[in-house]
């Protein structure tokens, strides 16, 4: 081997152990997010109810995910709404929450849970809205995530 | 005479007590006011803000994670329960404080640690990272030095000779 080609053979090699000494102290999640999901009664994506009976309970699950590179203040907020509510990545509904979850995840950490759900009023295509909204110390007040979710159900008397 | 007043003052005696241990019932079956609730979940919260510090500062801080998802359940069970068991929804939501309080506690000591532990692994890495380069250097200036003087040492005793001699 000719001094060059060990020259450069021993800078690489310089480089990648110096990167892998750093490798505790750089940052570890680069691109953090959340997650949220709604399963059925038998915890699977899937078995959604189409139609439920006013005044009667019925079982979904939620489920969230914490991969913000730090612990999170997660809360799941269940509204009814109805064709004209609106809802978007930016915008939380403006409508009536019958159903508050809340939970602290560690980075990394995820739970699934039960929602006991009940509808009162009866009526056509109403929007059960799911939204997930976190805690912001630094404001110190809950704040919306943009994610969202909706199920579509009939609501009937019998 | 004396006997009838001496029945009488046993009657109020009875009666008072009767009066104030009613008082006390009705007083411990209180319903929890939302401005309890509202109160120990600024607790917890409070509480979370001191573990994200503790977490910043490189402190592990799982267990006070599930103390605070133990206090979120002592609040929701409070708030279930209110109507048919108030005495139990006031003690959930003291527990739920008491446990918020103690993770606020619990968590300076964690942000000390986590310091501290953050410091010997800066401390580490960079210094690996530093005799990596050093070693590096060091053996580009007198490596082939070093290497020529070995060989010679190791191969001093033999002899050269001519492949077809």
């Amino acid at each position: 081997m000719d001094k060059e080609a060990a020259s450069i053979a021993l800078a690489l090699v310089t480089v990648l152990a110096v990167f892998a000494a750093i490798q505790p102290i750089l940052p570890a999640n680069n691109q953090p997010f959340s997650e949220l999901g709604v399963l059925g009664p038998s915890q699977t994506l899937g078995g959604y109810p189409t139609s439920v009976v006013a005044g009667t309970p019925f079982l979904l699950y939620g489920y969230i995910g914490d991969h913000e590179g730090a612990s999170g203040y997660y809360q799941l907020l269940v509204k009814v709404g109805n064709q004209t509510t609106l809802v978007s990545n930016s915008t939380y509904a403006q409508a009536p929450v019958i159903l508050t979850y809340s939970r602290v995840l560690e980075n990394n950490q995820s739970a699934t849970f039960p929602l006991n759900l009940m509808l009162s009023d009866q009526g056509n295509n109403t929007r059960l809205i799911f939204e997930l909204w976190s805690y912001n110390v630094t404001s110190s007040s809950f704040a919306y995530t943009g994610l969202w979710n909706q199920l579509l159900l009939n609501v009937t008397s019998h | 005479m004396t006997r009838s007043r001496a029945s009488r003052g046993l009657s109020f005696l009875l009666l008072t007590i009767i009066a104030l241990g009613l008082c006390a019932r009705v007083g411990g079956a209180a319903a929890v006011t939302q401005a309890q609730v509202s109160s120990a979940n600024e607790e917890i919260l409070s509480a979370f803000a001191a573990v994200s510090v503790a977490e910043r500062s490189g402190g592990n801080v799982s267990a006070l994670d599930a103390k605070l998802n133990g206090a979120i359940l002592l609040v929701q069970e409070a708030e279930d329960v209110n109507a048919t068991d108030p005495a139990q929804a006031a003690a959930d939501l003291q527990n739920a404080t008491a446990a918020a309080q103690g993770v606020v506690t619990a968590s300076t000591s964690v942000e000390h640690a986590g310091s501290a532990a953050r410091q010997a692994t800066e401390g580490t890495s960079l210094g690996a990272a530093s005799a990596i380069v050093v070693v590096a250097a060091l053996i580009y200036v007198f490596g082939g030095r070093v290497y020529r003087k070995a060989w010679l040492r190791v191969y001093r005793d033999s002899v050269v000779r001519p492949a077809h001699g």
